[in-house]
């Protein structure tokens, strides 16, 4: 047999709206999907689209989307040669990422020692400085037993510092220490915590950045020695450590600046061999990039890349793990305009709270410039036992005043009843005059609605 | 502002109840959970409930979603506790496991998966003569699939 191709068949290991996303990109390229699904997403629109459909579990998560081996099984008994992960769930589990080509199978992302090297803080942010990649001052390493060796660190390096478990991520597992005489009980507490989180008591310490702005470099890598890097996105509108709405390119930074940074995180990817799709994820404050961890997967905001390089950032996952050389080179990527991304969750804009239930309106908006990536229909239920993201809205302009007037109408125009939505914060946020002039840093999120709750 | 109005996890300064214990192994049985363990180490409290993965359906680790009852005809619904190839037919015989007319006891297999070299019984949720086998052999089923209506006796 000539010019076969590893896989023509892929299951889709996800729910929502990454699912329906990988489904077409699969589609778009003449490969089969597989859609396994929990019970509570039986209806649903990729479930619905797909060549082999298969319910693998209840609604529980840990039985049906987090179960590594029914997965597996569910690939064998489908036929299925090959899994994408999506995001979240298992997209950056190793074992997981192992076990799937221990079965014979391809693993659309990296490999699973990458996902390890990455996923351990520490490992991850010495490879990364070993590679030209810029890290915050910090504890290099394991913080030591001996507490006045961590106290000659943290002086070394300077307060206020940072106190964070090396198995952590998501914003837990860390304690900031502002006084030398706190960090004694800090790194006791912190410890103990990760320990019973993580398994792994095992800490490192870095200088506390006080209003970074959260900045990130989106990476595309094949298996031939290619690694392009696809600019940069401004995420640091969040709330609790949860992006709210983002942007690309990052306003206010030089692309010069962008393109050093980015060559940089392109070097450290061709240095580990890694492969696919990643995100280099950077605090940002006064011109200082201190790189914090790297997502080894495709990310909800991918979107905004794609609008603003014009690559279809999961069809190249798929042609890389196809065995496909990137048919570009980093000159080819011009990045234009500019492109923001609103994401609509099922929650109460005030409490954010959740807010299952049924979709009785859905009327998306349209026009030059906007994108809607959803699995929701008319009709479709919000489960409460998974997040409560119902889709994304996309707006693209050829500057960031056009994309934030385009969105502001796509919001204006898109109608839901049945389930509260945030699309009144999103409202709110491109309304804001700090917003406008853009470069907010991560708190400023948390802040405004501290002011707008006491008013 | 505040997100929730009471902490997830209730307050544990106390051992409850032996009634209280008993309820709480119920819920876990019926969840198709195999174990709980609460522990306050400030006051020195620790409880850890197990409830045995035998007998009844409920507490069977693959338990089948809970059994429907059809509201008209009383029948219930035989699901499948997990997904792959239908056999309705016992492997090494000729005869089918349960098929319309046959009487099972709650528990008694009615059907197999196949998965790879695995099988997995389907169990009868309830006692019963089964009126209704809807399920095709060698058919790829999910999970929960319904595959057969019994009458309870």
């Amino acid at each position: 047999m000539s010019e076969t191709l590893p896989f023509n068949r892929v299951l889709i290991a996800n729910r929502g709206e990454i699912a329906l996303r990988i489904q077409r990109a699969c589609r778009q390229l003449g490969l089969e999907t597989v859609a396994v699904y929990s019970e509570a997403d039986a209806d649903s629109r990729h479930v619905h689209e797909a060549d082999v459909a298969l319910c693998i579990g209840p609604a529980a998560a840990a039985r049906s989307y987090l179960d590594p081996a029914g997965l597996l099984l569910a690939a064998r008994l489908t036929g299925a040669q090959a899994i994408h992960p999506g995001y979240g769930f298992l997209s950056e589990n190793a074992d997981f990422a192992d076990a799937v080509e221990d079965a014979g199978l391809t693993f659309i992302g990296p490999t699973g020692a990458s996902i390890r090297m990455m996923g351990d803080k520490i490992t991850a942010k010495r490879a990364m400085r070993e590679a030209g990649v810029p890290c915050v001052p910090g504890s290099d390493g394991p913080l030591p037993a001996d507490m006045d060796a961590v106290k000659a660190i943290a002086l070394e390096v300077g307060f206020p510092v940072i106190v964070k478990a090396s198995g952590g991520g998501g914003g837990r597992g860390m304690r900031v220490v502002e006084r030398v005489e706190d960090l004694a009980r800090a790194v006791t507490l912190t410890a103990k915590e990760a320990e019973q989180a993580f398994g792994n008591p095992t800490l490192y310490l870095e200088r506390f950045m006080q209003k970074p702005r959260h900045i990130e470099i989106q990476v595309l890598c094949d298996t031939h020695g290619t690694a392009l890097w696809l600019g940069a996105r401004d995420c640091s509108l969040q709330r609790r450590h949860q992006k709210v709405l983002e942007e690309a390119s990052a306003p206010g930074i030089a692309p010069e600046t962008i393109a050093e940074i980015g060559e940089r995180c392109a070097e450290a990817c061709r240095r580990i061999g890694y492969r696919g799709a990643g995100t280099f994820e950077f605090l940002y404050e006064d011109g200082v990039f201190a790189f914090i961890e790297m997502n080894t997967r495709v990310q909800v905001e991918h979107p905004i890349t794609e609008e603003t390089t014009g690559i279809d950032i999961v069809a190249e996952q798929l042609r890389i793990a196809q065995g496909a050389k990137l048919g570009i080179v980093q000159a080819d990527i011009g990045l234009r305009g500019h492109a923001i991304e609103c994401r609509l969750n099922a929650e109460d804009p005030f409490t954010f709270m959740p807010s299952p239930g049924t979709i009785t309106r859905w009327d998306l908006p349209g026009g030059p410039g906007i994108r809607v990536d959803t699995h929701v229909v008319a009709g479709y239920t919000v489960q409460p036992y998974y997040d409560s993201l119902i889709g994304k809205i996309i707006s693209y302009g050829a500057t960031r005043e056009q994309a934030i007037a385009r969105m502001r109408v796509a919001l204006a125009e898109m109608k839901v009843e049945g389930v509260s939505t945030n699309i009144a914060l999103h409202q709110d946020l491109l309304a804001d005059p700090a917003f406008a002039r853009g470069g907010v840093d991560i708190h400023y999120l948390e802040r405004w609605l501290a002011k707008r709750t006491a008013s | 502002m505040s997100n929730r109005s009471e902490p997830l996890v209730p307050h544990f300064d106390r051992l409850p109840e032996p009634e209280q214990i008993g309820q709480m192994a119920t819920w876990l049985a019926q969840a198709g959970l195999e174990s709980l363990e609460l522990c306050n180490e400030a006051a020195g409290l620790k409880l850890r409930i197990r409830v045995e993965r035998a007998a009844p359906a409920a507490t069977c680790p693959h338990a089948p979603p809970a059994a429907q009852s059809d509201v008209t005809a009383g029948w219930v619904a035989v699901k499948t506790p997990y997904f792959g190839h239908l056999c309705l037919t016992h492997p090494q015989r000729e005869s089918a496991f349960a098929p319309v007319g046959a009487k099972v006891a709650q528990g008694d297999t009615v059907a197999l998966l196949t998965l790879d070299r695995m099988q997995l019984p389907v169990p009868a949720p309830v006692a019963g003569t089964v009126v209704e086998v809807t399920g095709q052999a060698g058919a790829l089923v999910g999970y929960g699939t319904v595959i057969m209506q019994i009458q309870p006796d």
